[in-house]
Parts: C-alpha cells; sequence; structure tokens
C-alpha cells in the first residue's frame, strides 16, 4: 500500500516537472499567433488564455518575413548544413585514426584532442576574431564555419562506436588489399550511422546556438544568423513583441523537430559518451 | 592491433605505412585545433604583455606584466571575477543536481517515462539567445511569472533589473535549457549501472536511500564528472543573455568576465587589458576543472 502511494506521488512529481519544463514553450508559441498587447493582458491577471492565444493572428509571422528574417534563417540553415556534413567527416577521420590505426603516441595525440576542444570556443574567439579580421575573412561564410567543425564530443562518441567495431572486419579488408580509405569509407562510416546522426546533431545544435562568434566576424545585416536577428529585432523594439517572439519559435521549432525526430540516435550516441574509456 | 611480429622489414614499412595514414586522417583536426585553440590562446598572450593607445597607428609596444599589474588593480575587474564565481558556483552544482534527481526519477519505470523524459529534454533544443528572449519577456513585471505571484497573493519581483535578483534570473534562463540537456546524459549512465548491484543491496535489505549513496552515486562518478565538467565551461563563457539583456548590469552584477573581455576588447577598443582578462578567464576555468577532476576523479584508476 505505501509503495503504492509512493509511485503515484513520484508519478506526479515527473508530471509536474516537465509540466513546469514545457510551459515556456507553449507560452512562446501561443503569442507569437497574438498580438503583443494580448499577450501582456493575458498575464496580468494572469489566465489560462496565456498558453492559447484568445484571437489568432499570422501577423508577427508576416512581420517577421518582411523584416527579413527569412534571410536569416537561411543562414543559419546554410551555415549549419555544411558545418554538420564538413564537420562529420572531420571528426569521422580523426575519430577513426584514433580508434582504428595502430601508431605510436595515438593514447597522447588522443588526449589532446579532447583535452583541446574541452576549451570552450567562445572563451577565444574573442582574439581569434581579431586574426581573421586580419586575414580578411570578416563576412565570410568560411569564417561563420570554421569553429563548428572541430568538435570535440562529436570525436569522442566516433571514437567510442569505432572502437566497438569488430577489428576483424578492418583485417579481413586489408587481406583483401583495401587500404585505410577504403576501410574507413565503405566499412566503418555505414556500420556506425547512428552516431553519425548524434555526432552530427551535436554539430548542427552546436551552430544553431551561435551567438558571440557570428557577431564578431559579420558586420553586414544580410550575413546575420537567426539568432543575431532576433537579438537586433529584440533590441530595436522596446514594446512590440510580436515580431520578435514569431522569430524565436521558428528559431526553436527546427532543433526541437530535428531533435524529437532523431531523439533516440541522440540518446544511443550519448549512451556512449558517458561510459567508460 | 594485427598478431603479425612487430620486428623485420615488412612490419616496419607496415607501421611506417600506418603513422602515415594516421597523420594523413588527423590532419584537419590538428590544424583545427592549431588554428581555433592554440593560436588564438597565443595571440592572445601576446596581447596581453603589449600596450598601445586606442586607434593610435603606432604599433603597441612591449610592456611585459604592466597590463596585468593594471587589471589586477581595477576594482571592476575584481567584481567581474567575483560575479562570474558566484554564479558558476551556483549554477553548476545546482543544474546538476537537478538533472541527477530528474534522471533518478525518470529510470524508475514510472508510466510514460519516456514522454516525460522527452518534455524536459525539449527546451535543451532551444538556442541560448531564443531562451533569454523567452525569460527576458516572461519574468517582466507585466509577464506569466509575475502573473503568477500575484495570484499567489505575492508582490510583483523585479527578476533581472534588480541587481538582487539578476544573478538568480540567469540561473533560471541558463537551467531550463541546461538541465535537460544533462539529464540525458545521466539516464544513459544510470542505465548503465548493471540490475546486479541493485538486486545485491535489495538483498542486503538497503533501503532506497542507502542504495543511492552506495551504489547510484559511486557507480555514476564517471558521467557526473563529464557533465560537471562540460557544464562548467560552458557557464563560464556565459555570454548572449548578458548582451542581449542586461549589458552587465544592473549595478554590473551581472557583468560576467565573458562580456567584459568582450566589453573591454570591442566596445572600449582595448585588446591589451581585454587579451589579459581572458588569460585570467581561461586559468580560473582550468583550476575549477582541475578541483572537480580532484573531487569527482579520484579512486577511479581501478578502471
Amino acid at each position: 500500500m505505501g509503495r503504492k502511494l509512493g509511485r503515484g506521488v513520484l508519478a506526479g512529481l515527473a508530471i509536474v516537472v516537465s509540466l513546469l519544463f514545457l510551459l515556456p514553450l507553449l507560452w512562446l508559441f501561443a503569442s507569437a499567433f497574438r498580438s503583443s498587447t494580448e499577450t501582456f493582458a493575458s498575464s496580468s491577471p494572469l489566465s489560462w488564455h496565456a498558453l492559447w492565444p484568445r484571437d489568432f493572428t499570422m501577423d508577427n509571422m508576416s512581420s517577421a518575413i518582411d523584416a527579413g528574417f527569412l534571410t536569416a534563417l537561411r543562414n543559419s540553415v546554410v551555415v549549419a548544413g555544411i558545418t554538420v556534413v564538413a564537420g562529420l567527416l572531420v571528426s569521422a577521420s580523426a575519430a577513426f585514426a584514433l580508434a582504428v590505426i595502430p601508431f605510436r603516441g595515438r593514447t597522447a595525440t588522443f588526449s589532446i584532442v579532447v583535452l583541446s576542444f574541452l576549451v570552450p570556443f567562445e572563451a577565444i574567439a574573442i582574439p581569434l576574431s581579431r586574426s581573421f579580421g586580419e586575414w580578411g575573412l570578416t563576412n565570410t561564410l568560411l569564417a561563420l564555419v570554421l569553429p563548428g567543425l572541430g568538435n570535440g564530443l562529436a570525436v569522442f562518441i566516433l571514437r567510442q562506436f569505432f572502437l566497438g567495431v569488430p577489428s576483424s572486419l578492418a583485417e579481413a579488408a586489408h587481406l583483401d588489399g583495401a587500404g585505410w580509405f577504403r576501410i574507413f569509407w565503405s566499412i566503418y562510416l555505414p556500420l556506425t550511422k547512428p552516431a553519425m546522426i548524434g555526432a552530427g546533431l551535436i554539430l548542427f545544435l552546436f551552430q544553431w546556438q551561435a551567438y558571440l562568434w557570428p557577431i564578431l566576424v559579420t558586420s553586414r545585416s544580410e550575413l546575420d544568423v537567426a539568432p543575431v536577428a532576433i537579438a537586433k529585432a529584440f533590441g530595436a523594439f522596446t514594446t512590440d513583441y510580436g515580431r520578435v517572439f514569431a522569430e524565436t519559435a521558428i528559431l526553436a521549432i527546427i532543433p526541437a523537430l530535428v531533435l524529437l525526430a532523431l531523439q533516440r540516435y541522440f540518446v544511443t550516441s550519448i549512451a556512449t559518451a558517458g561510459s567508460k574509456e | 592491433m594485427s598478431t603479425m611480429s612487430s620486428t623485420g622489414p615488412r612490419a616496419r614499412t607496415r607501421r611506417h605505412r600506418n603513422a602515415l595514414a594516421a597523420v594523413a586522417f588527423l590532419a584537419p583536426t590538428l590544424a583545427l585545433i592549431i588554428v581555433l585553440r592554440i593560436m588564438p590562446t597565443a595571440t592572445a598572450a601576446g596581447d596581453a604583455m603589449r600596450s598601445g593607445l586606442p586607434g593610435s597607428l603606432a604599433p603597441p609596444e612591449f610592456v611585459g606584466l604592466e597590463v596585468f599589474g593594471r587589471l589586477f588593480q581595477s576594482e571592476s575587474f575584481w567584481q567581474s571575477v567575483r560575479q562570474t564565481l558566484v554564479f558558476n558556483l551556483l549554477v553548476n552544482p545546482l543544474q546538476i543536481l537537478i538533472a541527477l534527481l530528474l534522471a533518478v526519477l525518470l529510470t524508475r519505470n514510472l508510466p510514460a517515462s519516456g514522454l516525460w523524459r522527452t518534455l524536459i529534454f525539449l527546451p535543451s533544443a532551444v538556442p541560448l539567445a531564443g531562451s533569454t528572449i523567452i525569460w527576458g519577456i516572461g519574468l517582466r513585471p507585466e509577464g506569466p511569472v509575475n502573473g503568477l505571484l500575484d495570484l499567489a497573493g505575492m508582490t510583483t519581483q523585479p527578476c533581472f533589473t534588480s541587481p538582487d535578483q539578476v544573478i538568480a534570473s540567469m540561473i533560471i534562463l541558463a537551467s531550463w535549457i541546461g538541465v535537460g540537456y544533462w539529464m540525458v546524459f545521466l539516464i544513459a549512465g544510470l542505465k548503465d549501472i548493471s540490475p546486479v548491484y541493485y538486486e545485491a543491496a535489495c538483498i542486503d535489505g538497503a533501503g532506497p536511500l542507502r542504495t543511492f549513496f552506495s551504489i547510484t552515486l559511486p557507480m555514476l562518478r564517471r558521467p557526473l564528472l563529464f557533465v560537471l565538467v562540460a557544464d562548467t565551461v560552458a557557464n563560464f563563457v556565459l555570454f548572449a543573455p548578458v548582451h542581449i539583456l542586461t549589458g552587465g548590469g544592473p549595478e554590473k552584477q551581472s557583468n560576467f568576465l565573458m562580456y567584459d573581455i568582450y566589453n573591454r576588447g570591442y566596445q572600449l577598443s582595448d585588446p591589451y587589458t581585454s587579451s589579459a582578462e581572458l588569460l585570467v578567464l581561461l586559468a580560473l576555468m582550468i583550476v575549477i576543472v582541475i578541483v572537480q577532476f580532484r573531487l569527482l576523479g579520484s579512486s577511479d584508476a581501478g578502471e
């Protein structure tokens, strides 16, 4: 009897906490589809309408589009897309060398890679942006993409997965005369799809939320990525938040959908990150 | 590794070829480490030991540790250090503790656990700038949080505009997206613990608290260390909320080192002091990470 009651309390707790985490999102989406007057009217005094618009309107969305938010969104998608593809290639090759190819100093190299990337990029972004300026890379796509390509967690996850592939596969291919590149490309990559998706998600999330670096290396507003465009809109409008809500909702829904669709890959790849060496 | 004998000319060419292949596969990553980590740190170290007038065309002159000396005498620098430490000593343990409690709760076979997990994890998809907008507006006097406090009969709280509440507000903003993310790592760690240990504890008649402290926590040390370190380094460089919402205020209470470094470098065009302060930030971060390794990573050698 006591046990059952205890479980009931725990289940209730789980529900309450999950709803607490969900409420800000619901409020954001409701606010994206109503006037900002209504947004504040519904919250003071607070009514359940805070979470559901009384009068649906697409005005905020169209004012976001009129303000050029789609350009910013496209920039974010392009930067994140290139980062995922190129970043996966870079991380997977490094992970392959660190997991499969026997060479002297492998453990030390692995430690260097993981420790270097443990230093968060933002910490050195400011001096780096000055160098990028000197190299004439300001306002280029390359400047926006480059920092996202090196990701320690992605290398780590892929290496863990590569270590799990039986080495007899590579040995058999070797005997057939296959070189390391063929073994990498046609055996290891196809076998580690879940890890590739998980690592790809990590690369994507890093770029999608980038804020400091884009403001450091871009000065032209047509190169603004979505978070920067939203911050500018937020700073510019002191009373009408409708457009800012609409843009934030779009910024949030894209990774949320991606994550919902690919959650299980993310979870399986993470499961290896926390586990032993 | 192959079982072939490791001596003789054939083995040597093979070793040689392997080393070449490894270099080729690692080259892009090593190049990125040099360009994106080592070089900027060296640039910062070089700049921190130089000084020049803002906007002056004369090359900056080498001044040794003078810039650090001036920085260490600045009252506002120490305030930044203090606020950064206060924020981090609160936000990191708090986020990891909540993430751990939720991870334990949601691995107890409750009905629809997967759904609750997803709902808590979902906000971590929201970029920091998005969370900044949501909480920046949500915590306003006329926003829904104060609406809720009002229903509960409490007075309106100023949150981000009050020097006493700005750090707490930042913690909420960062934790809403952080907790679910780290929870997923901890759930993975919990699932890695073999049920054998729990069965043994059950046979020994250990209660849930006893089981948690003598089995779950020790077995979870590795993922906990990873999550704590990764969370700390991320929160040490928290920037977007300060830049978008508070500009370091009110009364410089949210003027964390990362923002102060940006402000000195860009707003005040003083790359020298900015670089010196950056090196201090890196050093602080490394010290804290080492302390965490000492606290959680010790007696881990028996792996």
